[in-house]
């Protein structure tokens, strides 16, 4: 189910080939991206992000405390 | 039942609205309150009693054993820090009591490292009209409460 959730959040932000970088912080994903015009915006938040930054290729995605664990399921996928 | 939450760190209380981040800011991972740390070296306590069960340097999230959690963030973008000038005295999973030592820093130095070292203390997922009490605008210690969290 949390893999599940991982595998998607990856989809929404353009998949593997699209990942330069993901970090979690406490509440956070910053996903550093080779094109971050493709992330999915409506589909994070869909999946329950509470928001979505973007600063360029640089996104945010809000996901609350369990950033922490979702970036490792999404690692494990790359 | 009321969960009173006590201030990481000395100094002045503001509102989240005043955080240099919007996911602070707009409260996206729940409603709380900032401290304005006083810029001396100290160290960062549990705002309650419960166990820790996320642990950056930077940053923590302590559960009651209701399971209300509480995130204490040490300045803003501070992961980049990559916890340098943060020692840690408790490790993931460990119980602690409110008042007891989590972390020691410096605001003073994330501050002169370009950081601001405001520390946004939330209430995760609680629903906004759940605190109240709040000591916005009090100079508090170590401790002092900053605001009750209705469960």
């Amino acid at each position: 189910m949390a893999d599940e959730k991982a595998e998607k959040i990856l989809a929404a932000l353009g998949g593997a080939s699209n990942i330069i970088e993901i970090e979690p912080c406490i509440t956070r994903l910053r996903c550093e991206l080779e094109d971050g015009s493709v992330v999915d915006e409506k589909a994070l938040k869909a999946l329950g992000a509470h928001g979505v930054m973007r600063q360029g290729n640089v996104v945010q995605v809000i996901v609350g405390p369990e950033a922490d664990t979702i970036a490792s399921d999404i690692e494990d996928l790359l | 039942m009321t969960l009173s939450v006590g201030s990481p760190v000395a100094g002045r209380v503001v509102s989240l609205t005043e955080v240099p981040d919007p996911v602070f800011a707009q409260a996206m991972v729940g409603p709380g309150i900032a401290v304005e740390p006083d810029r001396v070296a100290a160290d960062v306590v549990s705002p309650v009693d419960g166990t820790i069960v996320t642990l950056h340097p930077h940053a923590f999230v302590v559960a009651t054993e209701s399971g209300a959690g509480v995130l204490v963030h040490l300045g803003i973008d501070t992961v980049k820090r990559k916890g340098e000038g943060f020692t840690l005295h408790v490790v993931k999973g460990e119980t602690v009591r409110a008042g007891q030592a989590v972390v020691s820093w410096d605001p003073a130095e994330v501050e002169a490292a370009g950081f601001s070292p405001i520390c946004p203390v939330v209430a995760l997922d609680a629903p906004a009209d759940s605190l109240g009490e709040f000591s916005e605008g009090a100079t508090v210690a170590v401790g002092d409460q900053l605001f009750s969290w209705q469960r």
